[in-house]
């Protein structure tokens, strides 16, 4: 049976080759993109239709244990927005924090392909990898917190950074992660320990140790790097959310010393303003130190208003919306590993916070002077679905849209910031660098986000039209490894993607210094703690450099 | 015209979605178009005239004979008319109804009055628990309207209840008037445990002394003069509230939750003798 497909005559946008709406043959055979397929392959005329790469999304939260909380503590928030079982697909609900297969189905739909989970303490990597086998035909991955690790911090605070280098290693491979994601470094061990406390300052002493949460970031920037790891250390920063955090997120790219790093919604992190009080934008500040350090990535976490769920491992932040919103929440500790917060909360245009979080997210797409450096997310369910990525792209590249969508928001908020100045529109070229190319590149998937021969084929076909969110809300086609998923607008297929993974060489003499801790600290045994490699159905390793 | 009257014919297996069927869903709409409806029956669908013989035409007042507990969402959302059901129903009995009035001479399953924000409901027999309740993660269940039970009532009566009144002849469970927010709960018999818990405003009357949980306060024993009003209020339905020997206006007064805002009441009943 031939697996090959013709596409031709379509407009082809593939960033990462330099083609810039080229009418282009895309050629696929047995889940690559090949140079030629046989004559009688399967062809699709895509006259009058636009070919991209699968979508990349770099930061989202789709499995784990604190996604599966958020789905069960808002059954009022699902109940409105069932999918019933169509042809082969699944049936599942919705809202902003969808269930396991409606989640993959619905990114599928939006031509998506890939999606990174983006924190999972390390003891939730099992039942992470559990709903990743049940979030259907994307390729995932997921980061895992160290950032506020016990026995990581014990290593580091006694200047032992060899063994710590190991132990991030270990730690990567025991738990199948892709990348190392710090969340609020160092914050969660005042927070366990004290009443509402928290870190604010990168060289304040974190209570309990002899570090400050500098100290941790500079010693996971220089392991990613050292480690070869193909996505650098991904940095929630600290202060998330407070105003004036912008100095705090400015001193944490410079702790990378030109090194490697990516920071992650990076609109809450933009913000000046004093302590308190009402925050102002700061996304000038931050795109300028960006676009002159090229060694800094970032991805916006856009806020869209509307339903949105908080879920993040910065539990002290959750704790200070909790006394915002007054409505439910769940805050949890995960033993010696991380923090989590959950709660609802929904973006509203009138209230000048989250019309000012929303004027800086576009501010920061539209000043950034390397779209590869500066890549789409919202951070979903954070600051608003990933159903919300049509509309995003339409603001992005839709000056009268932006314009009329301002207006509708707090006034007094849209004028204190530089958005109605901006009169840059992205062009589709662009939109296909941000969603597609920059995050697999950052991400060192070199087979993902592009159309070149080689590359994995994740294909997706839109009608070209008009108005962009209706076009990237209708896929026409969706091809995931060369399978059909949407084919002429119909559900067609469901399958498995796979789940990326990483495993950095270590020395297994580290097992023995960590093994100590676990036995003094865990409540689960050692030798039971790795997850074995028997237990991914689907994986893909995604190699490391080698250390030099 | 006589009455739109609905006779079950044979009792499925699987539950069935009976919120097509309600006056102001089936208005304007000839009898067989009526039987063409098709209903939900657990994962298949079912034509109403396979499940019941029809008769009549004012879709105004409907009967629903031969009823069985799993007739689900009877009455849901029903603006203006008469339900009148024969025998058992299952969940959801008259959720978010509007206005209008239902009877049913069984019992009920649970959440009868889910959500409801206007009219009347009247249970001859037992209702299940969560009556005048919200679903999970809602915050607001009954929202307004008349509630009578004649039987017994499950656990949880009014679990964040916003507005309205419940009478209850008979016992109710465990948690009545859970998480209220407001309105009145009125229980002739018998109340289970932890009566009132996280209960914010609203009140409780009872005419047998509960075990009071310890986030309640005694506030002693008092005189109201509204009593009497609520009485006269309230006597205007037919159910054993409107038995004058039944009437109080000394009473003992407990306030919490404590562990809440704690602005609710309950007022039980001293015997004057």
């Amino acid at each position: 049976m031939s697996s090959a497909i013709r596409i031709k005559n379509g407009k082809v946008y593939d960033p990462l080759n330099g083609i810039d709406g080229e009418i282009k043959e895309i050629c696929v055979q047995d889940g690559k993109i090949v140079d030629s397929v046989p004559d009688d392959s399967p062809c699709i005329d895509a006259h009058g239709m636009v070919v991209l790469p699968g979508g990349v999304d770099i930061h989202c939260h789709i499995a784990g244990h604190k996604v599966n909380l958020a789905r069960k503590f808002m059954p009022e928030n699902k109940r409105h927005d069932v999918s019933p079982r169509v042809n082969e697909l699944r049936s599942g609900t919705g809202g902003s924090v969808p269930s396991t297969f409606t989640t993959g189905y619905r990114y599928a739909t939006l031509g998506y392909t890939t999606a990174m989970e983006a924190a999972v303490p390390p003891l939730g990597a099992r039942h992470t990898i559990e709903e990743l086998h049940d979030t259907p035909v994307i390729d995932k991955g997921f980061y895992i917190l160290l950032a506020n690790n016990v026995c990581l911090n014990q290593l580091l605070e006694k200047g032992r950074m060899e063994e710590f280098r190991e132990a991030v290693a270990w730690w990567l491979n025991a738990a199948k992660g892709y990348g190392v994601k710090l969340v609020n470094p160092g914050g969660d061990e005042p927070w366990k320990g004290h009443k509402n406390s928290n870190v604010h300052d990168l060289d304040e002493q974190i209570r309990g140790f002899d570090l400050t949460p500098r100290k941790i970031i500079k010693a996971l920037i220089d392991a990613t790097n050292d480690l070869g790891l193909p996505h650098p250390a991904h940095i929630h920063c600290n202060n998330l959310g407070h105003s004036g955090n912008y100095t705090t997120t400015i001193e944490t790219m410079k702790t990378a010393e030109g090194r490697r790093v990516h920071i992650t919604h990076i609109q809450f992190h933009s913000y000046g303003g004093e302590v308190g009080k009402n925050p102002t934008s700061k996304a000038k500040e931050i795109s300028d130190f960006i676009n002159n350090n090229p060694n800094v990535s970032a991805d916006v976490g856009q806020v869209m208003f509307g339903e949105a769920t908080i879920m993040t491992g910065d539990a002290p932040l959750t704790w200070q919306l909790r006394n915002m919103t007054n409505k439910k929440w769940i805050n949890a500790d995960t033993e010696c590993e991380s923090g989590c917060g959950i709660l609802p909360f929904s973006y509203q245009e009138h209230i000048y916070t989250h019309a000012l979080q929303w004027a800086i997210g576009l501010e920061l797409f539209l000043m950034a002077k390397d779209p590869w450096r500066m890549v789409l997310s919202t951070d979903h369910p954070n600051g608003g679905s990933f159903m919300n990525y049509p509309k995003l792209i339409r603001l992005l590249m839709d000056k009268q849209f932006r314009k009329e969508q301002a207006a509708l928001a707090n006034q007094k908020a849209i004028n204190s910031t530089s958005l109605l100045d901006l009169e840059r529109e992205m062009s589709m070229y662009e939109i296909a660098i941000i969603s597609r190319a920059a995050p697999a590149k950052l991400l060192g998937l070199t087979h993902k986000g592009h159309l070149g021969v080689g590359g994995d084929a994740d294909i997706t076909i839109y009608d070209d039209q008009e108005d962009k969110e209706a076009m990237f809300n209708a896929a026409r086609y969706v091809i995931k490894s060369g399978k059909f998923f949407i084919k002429d607008y119909e559900f067609c297929s469901d399958f498995q993607g796979r789940i990326l993974h990483v495993e950095p060489e270590y020395d297994h003499a580290i097992t023995q210094k960590l093994r100590p801790f676990f036995e003094d600290y865990y409540t689960i045994q050692f030798d039971n703690y790795p997850i074995a490699d028997s237990y991914i159905h689907d994986g893909e390793v995604v190699p490391t450099k080698s250390l030099s | 015209m006589t009455d739109l009257t609905l006779t079950m014919k044979y009792r499925p297996n699987q539950r069935v979605d009976m919120s097509p069927i309600t006056c102001d869903k089936l208005a304007g709409l000839e009898l067989a178009e009526i039987a063409a409806i098709e209903l939900q029956n657990g994962k298949r669908k079912i034509r109403v005239d396979d499940l019941f013989s029809l008769t009549g035409s004012d879709v105004c007042n409907i009967h629903i004979e031969n009823s069985f507990a799993k007739l689900d969402y009877i009455g849901h959302g029903l603006e203006g008319g008469n339900i009148r059901v024969t025998g058992d129903v299952g969940a959801y009995l008259a959720m978010e109804m509007r206005s209008g009035q239902i009877t049913v001479s069984g019992n009920t399953g649970i959440y009868a009055a889910c959500q409801m924000k206007n009219g009347l409901l009247q249970v001859i027999g037992n209702v299940g628990d969560f009556l005048g309740g919200a679903l999970s993660g809602n915050k607001k269940g009954l929202q307004g309207g008349t509630v009578i039970i004649r039987g017994n009532a499950g656990d949880r009566v009014g679990d964040h209840m916003r507005r309205g009144m419940v009478m209850i002849e008979g016992d109710a469970g465990d948690y009545c008037g859970s998480r209220m927010t407001a309105g009145t709960i009125a229980v002739m018999g018998k109340t289970g445990r932890n009566i009132g818990y996280g209960m914010r405003r609203g009140t409780l009357l009872l005419w047998q002394q509960p075990k009071i949980p310890a986030t309640f306060g005694d506030c002693g024993t008092h005189t109201f003069s509204f009593l009497p009003m609520v009485f006269d209020a309230i006597s205007k339905f037919d159910s054993k509230f409107s038995d004058s020997s039944k009437h109080f206006n000394r009473v003992h007064r407990y306030g919490g939750d404590m562990a809440e805002i704690g602005q609710g009441e309950i007022l039980v009943q001293v015997d004057s003798a």
